[in-house]
């Protein structure tokens, strides 16, 4: 089809009348950084994102963000457009630790420095420096807890853990803490349940409801994420076992993350430890990562967020860095 | 003073008229017969009656009164009700339900809830009024299609319709159930309905209708009570020329060369032991009622469907396993009765309905690409050979064309392989009269170059006047044989109908003999 | 009438026919797409870039082979919904194969070949279970291939968890890598694939009889049969066809993250089938073109491309998505009743 010349302007001028007049204008000066996250499945990510937001902005950078919703290949085209966009940094929690190494290699090409939040790549000779929770000692601090309260208690322990998607380091680092501490107490702690849940709620449900059937005497529970809380809930009280301390059916109970459940459930005694990862800090590194990386300096590949167990008796002092705890306050006044 | 009175009616398309100044005038309890040629303006005039197209000039007077449809609503609530060939129902509502779909009784009158008893008792009397036996609660679904055109003139009924108009009503009716709905429409008369009935069957008409009016380029071009127009004057009025016949000369006669040879096909409850020879240059008929199992042999015959038992022989060798490629790979084609459903791609265009038998044939060796400009070639000259008429050849959808032009592109779908047999069930239902002459013609070309033909017709006449042989069928088996000379319509019905524990009536195949 | 007025008229009646001729072009999709670049261009001016344009072109390749599948299906009026596990089960066999990390043939110079080949016969095999279920056991192809997609997106989990103890299966050989990220004559690998299998399905579908046998099925499928068209084989043939092009897709995605992931192509169903009708293809049958399903990609990519250059949330994307493919549909939709009218 011919177009003539008038034919094209009409055209243009059509598209440019829908196109509106508000035109994005890039701030001057104002450095962009992209946060890519793979969702918003809990209350940890949405929190994450919220805080790095805050972050940002205090600092005075604007803020792009895109969501792969679990796929790996959107996640990769996102940080192509991203690069594209010429951002002057990426902070990325990625869908695939190991697909994400063509993106962490197409940023160095583009020498945009790129951090991961919370879950760090597989090993490649790509650079990018990864802020992770030093999960493996935080839940040694955790279950240490625990085990303490059992031993004041006294008795045996029947333990069971409800393990996330091992394709998660974070995960695969929870059990493992997990399992440092009761294989040192196995005079007392007998493992009789180890639960997968893919990290999903529906399966430790499941899982879980199983595990009190075939062992209903279960009296020592650990879950990998805090976000499992409502149906770990849910079950223990189908069971009456849903007690506070100092009950007799009360099962000494642990958790990860430091969300506002696991607030509440500290704050009403149902709870007696839980690990934090501390999200402030966290959000402080990936971002000090990106602003070190651009002026030229070096940075460690791994940065660690030591983290911290809080638990009944350290509550008071520990909570104003608990994140879960600052949601909490935000939603009750 | 009439009860409807159209004058002068006048409708343009896209600036070409149409419709030249459509007189007619309908008294109470008067059927009017109104026929024509496709494109001859009588569905535009009924559209029009209709409330379905505005009208560009004229006047329409009901009861005296100008009449002014905006739509169909309209016209039906100004007593004018409209049977579309192409029924209106809701299959999967019940018979009460569609008969009140545009407007339920409600409980109080006002409430949003159906008041099923209403309904139900009305459906009843309205059932009744058509000889519907079935509950109003059957799903429309499981009628048959007489059945349905019934709970159609229920629902005309249910608007006191004052003139009830009948588009092509038998098409898809059976014969039993067509003399139902005449027998419906007798009564209707009685009570004082006027009607307007449009059909190609010209016997149905001439039955039927006190007064015919015979449309023809869009203007009425005759027309009076019924008693003087003999189907041959209704013929010569509507393509506008006498014609001599209504068959053309046969060129030919049969060879002693036998081209299908069928030896005891059975295939229990659906035929048995058929038996029959078609010869070079021979135009073999099958009559028989509806249901006899004539085109049930057509498709166990082209392999469509299964049988146990018997052999079918092409040019002496046997079809070992019959399938419609295996068929058309000895030379045999086949032409369905149901045209849109299994004959054409509607939304494709004539040349890639004519090609769709033959795509082998021109296809290069290894890549099996189409040789397209060999292709064309022979698609056009077919296209030439069976006069197809389109306002392009090549490219016009098959949607777009006259029945009749859709039927030549079947034709010329297989013709497209030079096949020995033809078996054509049913090659001129639902076309107008100038087509089907054209139709007969190339049939009588076909047998003329050496191929058989074997065709299945439910008009009689039509297989008097083409036919070397006729086979009559019944209940699944060939109950007699004539020759040419020996052809007697009465004779033929009775072969058709023997067995027959209930003497149905005696126009059951064919009422008349033109 | 004043010479003005005149010539008003002579542009306007200029202007209805650009828009008639436009409106009722097959090439609408492709001015669609034209007209959302230019419209979205002064909110994110970059899109012009050169590099934003060659990322347009290659994240459209793996999509396109997909969709070129998908197309033969819906033009024999099927659906193929389980060309997602395809790329799933493809692209975790073949790492299985090749990784150096234990695959079955690590080390190999074969590695990488044979890696590819079974890919292919995944998607081959998937694709022929399919058209079995279909054409010999008479069942509704979005029941078949609705439970194929469920059975082997799970499968190809299970499956990675034999090869690997983290989710995907990483270390694939250096030359697959190469093979992806490499060029031929300044053009990409992936490019000349891609260009390979659209002109391919392109002759297919327009030149040679098997083309006009899966119109013609899906068409009217009874006329077909009853002109000696080999239904079943051809309506299988479609299904096959999908299937080794969502394992050509495979192919193309496992290159360009260098991991064999079982969750690869689990959320892009929905663009698949989308980009198709959106370029055209008719979901009832008998209608569609390899160019239109081009278009259609083009389009769904643009929109896509400037989403994620936008960097606004995730809801938002959704939102804007939606609307636009709705407001083509619209416009489609629009055309068809004038169309109609004439």
């Amino acid at each position: 089809m011919k177009l003539t010349r008038r034919q094209f302007t009409l055209a243009t001028l059509m598209a440019a009348g829908t196109a509106g007049l508000p035109v994005y204008v890039k701030a001057q000066g104002k450095k962009t950084i992209a946060v890519l996250f793979d969702g918003l499945y809990s209350p940890f990510w949405v929190a994450g994102l919220d805080v790095i937001k805050q972050d940002l902005t205090k600092r005075g950078y604007e803020m792009v963000q895109a969501i792969s919703d679990k796929d790996d290949n959107r996640q990769f085209e996102q940080v192509r457009a991203m690069l594209a966009r010429k951002v002057d940094g990426i902070i990325i929690v990625q869908t695939d630790s190991n697909a994400v190494i063509p993106a962490i290699k197409a940023a160095n090409d583009a020498r945009v420095p790129m951090v991961h939040f919370n879950r760090p790549p597989a090993k490649t000779d790509a650079f990018s420096v990864a802020v992770v929770a030093d999960n493996r000692s935080i839940t040694n601090a955790t279950v240490e807890h625990m085990v303490k309260v059992a031993k004041e208690k006294g008795g045996k322990y029947k333990a069971a853990i409800l393990i996330g998607n091992l394709g998660d380091p974070n995960a695969i680092g929870r059990r493992d803490g997990f399992f440092d501490v009761v294989d040192k107490n196995k005079d007392i702690i007998d493992v009789v349940a180890r639960i997968p849940t893919e990290w999903n709620a529906d399966v430790a449900f499941a899982g879980l409801t199983n595990a009190f059937q075939a062992n209903p005497d279960i009296n020592f529970l650990f879950t990998s994420s805090d976000f499992l809380f409502p149906q770990i809930v849910q079950v223990l009280k189908t069971r009456n076992k849903f007690q506070p301390i100092g009950h007799k059916d009360h099962i000494i109970f642990g958790g990860f993350d430091g969300d506002a459940m696991a607030y509440e459930l500290l704050k009403d005694k149902y709870l007696d430890a839980d690990g934090v990862q501390d999200l402030f800090k966290e959000a402080e590194l990936a971002v000090n990562a990106i602003v070190d990386l651009q002026e030229g300096k070096t940075v460690e590949r791994v940065l660690l967020d030591p983290g911290f167990a809080i638990h009944q008796a350290n509550l008071e002092q520990a909570r104003d860095r608990m994140w879960g705890y600052s949601i909490y306050k935000q939603k009750n006044g | 003073m009439a009860l409807l009175e159209c004058e002068n009616l006048r409708k343009s398309f896209f600036g070409v008229e149409v419709l030249h100044g459509v007189s007619f005038s309908l008294d109470r309890g008067r059927v009017l017969g109104l026929v024509g040629e496709n494109g001859s303006g009588k569905s535009t005039t009924m559209n029009i009656l209709g409330g379905v197209l505005p009208r560009d000039g004229g006047r329409i007077r009901l009861e005296g009164a100008e009449f002014d449809p905006r739509g169909p609503k309209d016209a039906l609530a100004g007593g004018i009700a409209f049977i579309h060939q192409e029924l209106n129902l809701f299959e999967n509502l019940s018979i009460e339900e569609n008969l009140f779909i545009t407007g339920f009784p409600r409980l109080g009158g006002a409430l949003p809830f159906i008041n099923r008893g209403r309904m139900r008792r009305r459906a009843r009397e309205l059932l009744e009024q058509v000889d519907i036996r079935h509950p109003p609660g059957t799903p429309v679904g499981s009628l048959s299609q007489g059945e349905r055109q019934l709970v159609e003139i229920a629902k005309a009924l249910s608007v006191d319709a004052k003139v009830i108009i009948f588009d092509e009503p038998t098409t898809s009716l059976t014969r039993r159930e067509a003399d139902r709905l005449f027998g419906i429409i007798e009564r209707l008369r009685r009570r004082g309905i006027a009607m307007i009935y449009i059909s190609h069957v010209l016997a149905d008409v001439t039955r039927i209708c006190d007064d015919i009016t015979v449309l023809r380029d869009g203007a009425v071009v005759g027309g009076g009570p019924a008693a003087q127009m003999p189907t041959e004057r209704m013929i010569s009025l509507m393509v506008g020329r006498t014609l001599d016949q209504l068959f053309p000369e046969r060129t030919c006669t049969p060879t002693a060369t036998p081209v299908l040879e069928v030896r005891g096909v059975s295939q229990p409850g659906v035929v048995h032991e058929i038996d029959l020879t078609l010869h070079a240059g021979e135009v073999l008929g099958i009559a028989g009622l509806m249901g006899a199992g004539r085109s049930e042999l057509a498709r166990i015959l082209f392999g469509l469907d299964s049988f146990h038992g018997g052999t079918i022989a092409v040019d002496g060798t046997v079809i070992e396993k019959p399938s419609p490629r295996t068929c058309m790979e000895h030379g045999m084609a086949f032409l369905t009765e149901d045209r849109r459903g299994e004959g054409l791609m509607m939304h494709a265009t004539i040349t890639d309905n004519i090609a769709l038998a033959s795509l082998d044939e021109y296809a290069s060796p290894w890549a099996r690409f189409i040789e397209r400009t060999r292709l064309g070639d022979e698609v056009g000259r077919i296209g030439q050979k069976v006069r197809l008429r389109a306002a392009d050849p090549v490219a016009a959808l098959a949607r777009s064309l006259s029945g009749g032009n859709q039927q030549k592109v079947v034709l010329a779908k297989w013709l497209l392989r030079n096949p020995k047999v033809f078996i054509l069930d049913e090659p001129t239902r639902g076309i107008d009269v100038g087509a089907k002459f054209e139709i007969y013609k190339i049939i009588d070309t076909l047998v003329a170059g050496g191929a058989g033909v074997l065709m299945i017709s439910s008009e009689m006449e039509e297989l008097m006047g083409l036919c070397d042989r006729i086979l009559v069928m019944n209940h699944g088996e060939i109950q007699a044989e004539y020759s040419r000379g020996e052809f007697d319509s009465g004779r033929i019905l009775e072969a058709a109908m023997k067995r027959k524990t209930s003497a149905a009536a005696p126009g059951a195949i064919a009422e008349k003999v033109a | 009438m004043t010479a003005t007025s005149l010539e008003t008229e002579a542009r306007s009646s200029g202007m209805r026919r650009f828009v008639r001729r436009v409106l009722f072009s097959e090439y609408l999709v492709l001015w669609l797409s034209v007209l959302y670049f230019l419209a979205v261009l002064p909110f994110v001016p970059q899109m012009a870039s050169v590099e934003v344009l060659r990322n347009i072109l290659s994240d459209m390749l793996p999509l396109l082979v997909v969709a070129i599948g998908q197309t033969f299906v819906l033009i024999v009026a099927g659906i193929d919904l389980s060309v997602t596990s395809i790329i799933a089960m493809a692209s975790v066999v073949g790492a299985s194969v090749m990784t150096g990390d234990g695959g079955y043939l690590a080390g190999s110079p074969l590695a990488v070949p044979a890696a590819m080949l079974a890919m292919v016969t995944v998607g081959l095999a998937i694709g022929a279970f399919n058209g079995f279920c279909i054409t010999r056991l008479g069942m509704p192809p979005f029941i078949v291939t609705l439970t194929t997609m469920m059975f082997f997106s799970g499968a190809a989990i299970w499956f990675t968890t034999f090869h690997t103890t983290t989710s995907s299966i990483a270390n694939l050989p250096h030359g697959f890598v190469v093979l992806g990220q490499g060029n031929i004559g300044g053009v990409p690998n992936s490019l000349w694939v891609v260009l390979a299998v659209g002109i391919l399905a392109h002759i297919v579908l327009a030149r040679t009889v098997l083309g006009r046998r899966l119109y013609a099925c899906g068409q009217n499928r009874r006329a077909a049969a009853v002109s000696g068209v080999p239904v079943r084989k051809v309506i299988a043939a479609a299904f096959l066809i999908s299937g080794a092009c969502a394992a050509v897709a495979s192919i193309l995605y496992t290159g360009r993250l260098q991991t064999g992931t079982p969750i690869l192509g689990q959320t892009i169903l929905l663009d698949i089938i989308g980009a198709v009708v959106i370029g055209g293809t008719s979901l009832f049958g008998g209608k569609g073109k390899v160019v239109w399903t081009v278009f259609g990609v083009l389009f769904l990519v643009l929109i896509d491309t400037s989403l994620k250059m936008l960097g606004l949330s995730l809801f938002s994307v959704f939102a804007i998505k939606g609307a636009v493919i709705l407001l083509a549909a619209v416009i489609d939709a629009v055309r068809t009743r004038f169309a109609a009218r004439i």
